[in-house]
């Protein structure tokens, strides 16, 4: 079987990092890009399965990337979590109108992330 | 903590609870005893124990025995049993009860995930339902009867729609909306004392609960689910969970994990 990508977007190193060492536990191959544009021009090249989204970001944030990544051919097929501090329900819901599968407040942990890589398919269900 | 305090602690447990504290859960309990030290005014662990056993308190023991409880628990764990709950039995409940509700237990509810889990798929089927949650820890009922969740604990098994659905932003918290509130009834109650007049269910939830408990105690407990569970009902256990060396009132229903229903010698029993 193909390994599954997942695009790390995420300002932070520190963030990449350890949500870099939560997916790859999970069998999946990781790319990292730091910003939306970055991340933009890494899906024009190759869709991912995943991408893991911060909202604040220099360049490009998040939600502009998720708009655009939309628009472009084959963009629907990404599963797109947003994983960042923005924790009001008002911006959750923006996030999720915009298109985000699901959603992930920071902090979050193995577990978390797991389930929710779950909840939207992308992976088996932790037992 | 001493390998006596331990002794004692596995003893308390036992006695008390029906619980079956491992050995392998020595340092655990440490780390989880000492919050209670500091609550209750102790300079340290072994304070409070030494205190403890010179002068059994009733209070502080149960201090000790609930901080000592396996609580762990999270929204719609094992995901299959909620999807099987939620597309097969409450459909097929709801026709079998055509004008009344239909009475769910959740036994061992631990800090109430279970149960939001269960009213969530019970609304979102349009159900009338009656949710009776039970567990042995004050603690924990008097958490889940808040219906207040970290941002931590709420996305742990639920997705953000289900979230922002079903729960409010309360200051860096989650709370139930009242209507999920109001569909379930939090008590406290120990499943090794003899059943109060709560009537029998047509679905109970006692998941993650026997592994836990004093081999001795188990056939006990099965006995109580057995006649506080209607004859057509189900129960659900934990999925690693098996019943059959404990008891014969309940088979398995084949491909489906961790779902029971009462064996026929238990139903002629009951005839």
């Amino acid at each position: 079987m193909d390994f599954q990508t997942c695009l790390i977007v995420d300002d932070s190193r520190i963030i990449r990092k350890v949500a870099r060492r939560i997916v790859e536990g999970l069998g999946f191959e990781v790319a990292e890009a730091a910003d939306g544009a970055e991340a933009l021009t890494y899906c024009m090249g190759v869709m991912p399965h995943v991408v893991l989204l911060d909202w604040q970001m220099p360049v490009m944030d998040g939600l502009s990337f998720l708009r655009r990544l939309r628009d472009l051919p084959g963009g629907r097929a990404p599963k797109v979590l947003f994983c960042t501090v923005e924790t009001r329900a008002d911006r959750i819901a923006e996030a999720l109108s915009a298109g985000a599968d699901d959603y992930v407040m920071k902090p979050f942990d193995g577990e978390i992330l797991h389930s929710k890589l779950a909840e939207v398919g992308a992976v088996q269900s932790p037992s | 903590m001493t390998p006596e305090d331990f002794d004692r602690l596995q003893t308390l447990l036992a006695s008390r609870a029906g619980f079956r504290l491992t050995r392998d859960r020595m340092h655990l309990a440490e780390h989880r005893l000492g919050p209670v030290a500091r609550r209750e005014g102790y300079h340290n662990v072994e304070a409070m124990l030494s205190s403890l056993w010179s002068q059994p308190v009733a209070s502080l023991g149960w201090s000790v025995i609930e901080a000592l409880l396996n609580g762990e628990t999270w929204f719609r764990r094992d995901r299959a049993v909620f999807d099987v709950f939620s597309r097969e039995l409450m459909p097929a409940l709801t026709a079998a009860r055509p004008g009344g509700k239909v009475r769910l237990w959740s036994a061992g509810a631990s800090t109430g995930q279970e149960a939001y889990s269960l009213a969530i798929a019970a609304l979102e089927n349009s159900a009338d339902v009656e949710i009776v949650a039970t567990d042995l820890s004050r603690l924990s009922i008097e958490k889940a009867h808040s219906g207040l969740y970290t941002s931590f604990e709420i996305q742990r098994g639920l997705s953000a729609r289900t979230m922002l659905r079903w729960f409010e932003q309360a200051d860096e918290q989650w709370r139930a909306r009242p209507e999920l509130r109001s569909a379930i009834r939090f008590e406290r109650a120990n499943l090794l004392d003899e059943p109060t007049d709560d009537g029998r269910f047509d679905v109970i939830f006692c998941r993650n609960v026997l592994s836990d408990l004093e081999p001795a105690h188990r056939a006990r407990v099965l006995e109580r689910l057995e006649r506080q569970l209607v004859d057509d009902g189900c129960l659900f256990l934990g999925v690693d969970e098996r019943p059959e060396g404990d008891s014969i009132a309940f088979r398995p229903v084949a491909g489906r994990k961790g779902l029971y229903v009462k064996a026929p010698s238990a139903l002629r029993r009951a005839a």
